[in-house]
């Protein structure tokens, strides 16, 4: 459990491979943390756009 | 007020003008405040310019005008954020990368657009969970698309 309504489910054990779920009230917003990097890490790289650049 | 920048020089802008992230951007959590230019007076594109980073502006353009089918969900937690109901005016805005000197190669970041309360001038960005929007979204691939037909017809 994480806090009082979050919980971490263990869905299947194959081997070495274990899939987890997370089960959580609606409004809790799960995502996983790679889109987060990924939006972060785009974002550092749209501040190189330069105004000479935009199409008219 | 003015600020000094170093794309657009001196910038006039009044405290009504002022769009607030109380979170910031990912990455730019520090930069809460932005007036937005229109990058001509005719263009679709804008631009984001922080407050707090004088040397920190983001391209923006509305989604729609490229990829109409594009309507992200809001994650929750957005709404109250923004003091957002089902009628507020909200404006959605995706943030462009182009790599320097090459606009052809231009895209959009689909998967974390900005999410605006127009009349609170409240904004936030959000993450979108779809694996059809990716933080590289191509803007020209559908026009290089047409042209190619275009030539194959001709």
């Amino acid at each position: 459990m994480i806090g009082d309504d979050i919980e971490i489910v263990v869905l299947d054990i194959r081997g070495e491979q274990v899939r987890i779920g997370i089960r959580a009230p609606k409004d809790v917003p799960i995502l996983r943390q790679e889109i987060y990097a990924q939006v972060q890490q785009q974002n550092v790289e749209a501040t190189e756009t330069r105004p000479e650049d935009v199409p008219e | 007020m003015t600020i000094e920048t170093p794309r657009f020089g001196t910038i006039e802008f009044e405290e009504e003008d002022v769009l607030r992230f109380p979170e910031g951007l990912l990455g730019f959590e520090e930069c809460k405040r932005y007036v937005v230019l229109r990058h001509g007076e005719e263009s679709p594109f804008f631009w984001l310019q922080s407050l707090e980073r004088a040397e920190i502006a983001f391209l923006v353009a509305d989604p729609a005008s490229f990829q109409p089918e594009y309507a992200p969900e809001m994650p929750p937690g957005v709404a109250q954020l923004l003091r957002l109901t089902e009628e507020t005016p909200r404006l959605v805005y995706a943030i462009l990368s182009i790599p320097p000197g090459k606009p052809e190669l231009m895209t959009a970041n689909l998967a974390g657009p900005i999410v605006v309360n127009v009349a609170e001038r409240l904004a936030c960005q959000v993450v979108v969970e779809d694996d059809r929007w990716s933080v590289k979204h191509p803007i020209f691939e559908e026009v290089g698309g047409t042209d190619q037909n275009a030539s194959t017809a001709a």
